[in-house]
Parts: C-alpha cells; structure tokens; sequence
C-alpha cells in the first residue's frame, strides 16, 4: 500500500547526531526554518537551504532512499505549484516557492524520523503545560499534532491510489474523479481515527486523566 | 461478572431531504452477562450498531444503555475505560505508525511515562508480538494487525471486549490465531461476526435482522435460526 510507506511519520531508530540531539531543540530548528522560509526572496537561497536540509537528512544516516521517497510524495502537487506560480510570478518565485515547501518538509521528517512518537507527545505536553492557564489542554493539543502527523502520509497515499484508480477507468484527466475521492476518503480517515481514539477513551480527558500518569 | 443492559433502545437516522427517518435498531429489554456472547445478523441488519452502543461509540435516540449500572450517555468515559472495542480492520484502530508507539499511547492515561516502555513491551510479549514492535503497522499480515489492534486495546485493561467483526479480514490461520487468543482472555467479550464456527464456542448468541434482536439463545440454535433466515431471503 503506497500510503504505508511514505516516510514522514515513521521513526527511523539509530544513534546518529540528530537522534541524540534534544527534542526541543529539533523542534525549534523546525520552527525557525518554517518561519524563515517567509523570509527568503531570493531562489538561490532557497534551494541552498534546501540543500542544507538534505545534507542533515545525509549526516542522519536515514538514507537516501528515504529521501527520495519523501521528496517523490509531494512531487505531482508541488509540479503544478511550480507551473502555476511560473505562469503568474515567473520562475525565480517558482522555484524558491517550492524549494521552500521541500526544505519544510525534509526539515520536518527531521524531526519525526529521529524522534519516536511517544517521545514528541511527551515533548509536545510539556512545551504546552504553561498554556493550560489560557484553557487549552496539553494531552488533547499533543494528540492533535501525532494525529496529523500521521495523517499526511495517510492522504499523501490516498492521492496516488486515486490518481492509479483514475487512470484505469481512463479518467486521469477529469479533476473531480480524482479530488473527490480523495476528499471522501480523508473525511472517512478521520471519522474512523475519532472513533478509535473515542473507543480507547483517548481525546477525553478530564481533571483526573491529568493527574494521572504524569 | 459485568451487567450491559439495554431498555427500550431505539437507534434512528433522521429525516434528510426526501429521504425519510429510519430505525436502524429497536431494543426493548437485553441484559448481557454471559461471558461470550456473540451477535450474528446480515450487513446492514444492526449488529455493529448494537455492539457500538455498548461502549458509548453510538449513543441511543431514545432508551438507555448501561455498563454495570453507569449511563454510556452520562459517563461515556468511565464506560469506555470498562469496555474496550476492536473494530473490523485493525488499520482503523491502530492510530500510531508503529505497534509499540500505539500501546504507549493507549497506556498514557494510565501508566507513568518513564514505565509505559517497558510495560508495552511486557504486553506486546504476552501476544509473541515483541518481534514485530517496531515494524510499521502496514507491514504486519492481517493476522498480526489484528492481533497487534487487539493488544492496544486490552493495553487498558477493560473489564468488557467488544469485537466488531474481527475475523472477517483475516485468513485461515489467523482466524484460528485470534480464536484461540480469544479463548485465552479473561475479559467478558462480545463480538458480531459471520464466521459461525467462531460463534459455536460462545455461550449465547443474539441473531439481529432488520434492526431488532428475532432471536436470542444458544450457539448452535443461533446458528440454525440464521441459515433460515439467510435461506428463506434467498428462496
């Protein structure tokens, strides 16, 4: 199945730099760089980060066809993105739009190859527990960010099996055979993921449930 | 032992557009407190319906339900840490990318962190699945999905099992797997299938069949009564 394999959600286990290195500071590298990705006006400099991105994803020994796989996932939706944005800004912009979104996602799967999933929830709950004051609930805001996370791969595969599913009925170029689809799919996805969080008695947490096991 | 009680349940999807309200399950009395219990009935007929209130995952439209007394409307999360729910595809309840990620998350409620490592492993070892912790969900066989599912939710020690079709994906040699892995639970259990060898080992057997339970009894008479059932809609 094409969603299982792409790689962003997947902890890769190993003993690299960047595996050591602490949560919070991957996490802030992530930050940092998305935000300065709004900063970057020139294409060159784009596609240096992203070429600094790809040789932390080297130094991390997570492997190059991991790489590949990660940048290859996106490719058809950042493809028309590039064409699109030629048509309107011209190429310069293009290719700095895009190289941006790539070095956001090689940084993000940074993050999440070298960090298990447990470990970023914990992360997660205690970079959040100063905002229980302003009402939000840490443990639920966690589960958030692992749910998406691993939703992205999810949809990502979704896309492709609908493009492989268009195209044998001869209808890869009609653009609601392949959106819908996909839109229905997603909306199911997270209908049946609410259901097994609810069934487990996860994303209800109480007064007590924060007491406990914490 | 645990007492689920239905009385005068009544499941309906309102009215939409042109299409008119429908009653997809009508309960007036059943009180479950058999160990193995089974739910046998055609797709569509309101067995998932059933088990899904058991756990508060579909709450009535009128009625109550209650797990050892306490309301699934009222104290949804109390019920829902008594009686754990195995859905029919294991992919739709393994929400973590990995078996031994998705039992530490079903043991943060209960289990302290700098434990919960250790105590998933002890679980994922007493199902023979410690070898497979660390393998992405998508490449276990149906068979260890399954059973991986059926860890994470037993991960909370519910006192009550409900398995919504669980043998239905699987082969053969799984289902025999997960019978025999049944047989083995302490936990009350209460499962829908269309496997009937799997329900000749249950105590008592509910036949649903256009939204209503038409027959309520032994294992083997169940068995008999939904042939009928199936053979009479064919003839």
């Amino acid at each position: 199945m094409s969603r299982a394999r792409y790689p962003l959600g997947d902890y890769v286990p190993g003993a690299s730099w960047l595996h050591r290195a602490p949560l919070g500071a991957k996490f802030l590298g992530v930050v940092l760089l998305g935000l300065g990705t709004f900063w970057l006006r020139s294409w060159v400099a784009s596609v240096a980060v992203l070429a600094l991105m790809v040789l932390l994803f080297a130094t991390a020994r997570l492997g190059a066809r991991r790489l590949l796989h990660l940048l290859a996932g996106p490719a058809p939706l950042l493809a028309a993105v590039l064409v699109f944005q030629w048509w309107q800004l011209g190429p310069a912009p293009a290719v700095s739009i895009v190289a941006n979104v790539y070095a956001c996602i090689v940084a993000a799967s940074l993050l999440t190859l070298t960090a298990p999933v447990p470990a970023l929830l914990d992360g997660v709950v205690s970079a959040a527990r100063p905002l229980r004051r302003l009402g939000v609930d840490p443990e639920r805001l966690a589960l958030v960010i692992a749910i998406t996370l691993r939703s992205i791969p999810y949809i990502i595969g979704t896309f492709s099996s609908v493009r492989d599913a268009a195209r044998a009925r001869g209808l890869e170029r009609n653009p609601r055979a392949r959106a819908m689809p996909v839109l229905i799919s997603s909306v199911a996805y997270a209908q049946r993921t609410g259901d097994a969080l609810a069934a487990r008695g996860l994303g209800d947490h109480g007064p007590d449930a924060e007491r406990e096991g914490r | 032992m645990n007492t689920l009680e239905l009385r005068d349940v009544v499941v309906r999807i309102p009215a939409e557009d042109e299409r008119p309200a429908r009653t997809i399950l009508e309960v007036p009395r059943l009180s479950l407190g058999e160990r193995r219990i089974g739910v046998l009935g055609a797709n569509g007929s309101g067995k998932s319906t059933l088990l899904r209130l058991l756990n508060g995952l579909q709450e009535p439209s009128s009625g109550t339900v209650t797990v050892n007394g306490r309301d699934t409307r009222r104290e949804g999360r109390a019920v829902r840490a008594d009686v754990g729910f195995v859905f029919t595809d294991p992919l739709s309840q393994l929400v973590m990318p990995t078996g031994r990620e998705d039992l530490e998350l079903s043991l943060r409620r209960t289990v302290h962190r700098r434990d919960r490592r250790a105590h998933a492993e002890e679980i994922l070892d007493r199902f023979g699945l410690l070898h497979l912790a660390d393998q992405s969900v998508y490449e276990l066989s149906g068979g260890e999905r399954q059973l991986m599912a059926l860890a994470s939710v037993l991960a909370v020690e519910p006192r009550v099992l409900v398995l919504d079709e669980p043998s239905t994906l699987l082969d053969l040699r799984n289902r025999e797997l997960l019978r025999r892995t049944l047989a083995g639970l302490p936990q009350q259990i209460v499962l829908a299938t269309h496997d009937l060898e799997l329900v000749l080992d249950l105590e008592r057997v509910l036949v649903v069949e256009d939204a209503r339970v038409v027959f309520d009894g032994g294992a083997a008479d169940a068995v008999a009564h939904y042939r009928r059932l199936c053979l009479a809609e064919r003839a």
